[in-house]
């Protein structure tokens, strides 16, 4: 009984953590790719793309899997998301919270 | 002629404050006034000013952060919620009350946010 316990627990964990490939994998896209309109590290510079960095990595999440269904509306976004699996955009987001940033959540 | 010549320097000096005033007043519009936006802003902190606020309708994820965001991309978002172009009904209702002076003011409060 007490090793299906840790089996589920186990598997519950790993489900919600991004694993070190994903985010490895992630670091080298946000690079190679995002970074040519949101700077490298998501700190963009260009006043139109968004500051990536430090976001909330579910909003991120979000963000992109709404560019992939087109339940939001961007040409160049959408092209961007369509070929995102699903640990892709999980690693994608989370490694782009994870840079430091300027942004804050303050009234 | 040198009556003509007065009145002609003072309607070319009239002419050149209006046109330096009314410069002044586009580039106040243009840029946004932090100001105004943080007077503004009551519509804004229920859900962006609380740390770690999450949405409920009509999905559950964390509400962005926009301290800090670029002033422009904030512009363009409310403006496209505004329009129903990006989709969020709290968003879209909010953006509806917003001039695009409002927008801008706005902007320039949340963009000049700095920790």
């Amino acid at each position: 009984m007490r090793i299906i316990q840790i089996a589920v627990f186990a598997s519950l964990l790993a489900a919600t953590t991004v694993h070190a490939a994903d985010m490895a994998a992630a670091e080298k896209k946000a690079k190679e790719v995002c970074g040519a309109c949101h700077q490298p590290d998501g700190n963009s510079t260009n006043p139109q793309y968004p500051i990536l960095a430090g976001q909330h990595p579910d909003f991120l999440r979000k963000a992109l899997q709404d560019y992939q269904t087109g339940a939001r509306n961007n040409a160049i976004m959408a092209g961007m998301a369509k070929p995102l699996t699903k640990a892709e955009i999980e690693g994608l987001a989370a490694w782009f919270a994870a840079q430091p940033s300027g942004l804050l959540q303050h009234r | 002629m040198q009556k003509n010549m007065t009145r002609l320097s003072v309607a070319v000096l009239g002419a050149l404050s209006v046109a330096v005033l009314s410069l002044e007043a586009r580039a106040a519009d243009a840029a946004g006034d932090a100001v105004a936006g943080s007077k503004k802003n009551s519509m804004c902190i229920g859900c962006h000013g609380i740390e770690g606020y999450k949405t409920a309708f009509p999905d559950v994820y964390d509400v962005p952060k926009i301290g800090g965001q670029h002033a422009e991309y904030i512009v363009s978002a409310l403006q496209a919620y505004k329009t129903g172009n990006r989709k969020h009904p709290s968003m879209r209702g909010i953006a509806a009350q917003l001039s695009d002076q409002d927008m801008k003011d706005l902007a320039a409060y949340y963009s000049a946010q700095k920790k």
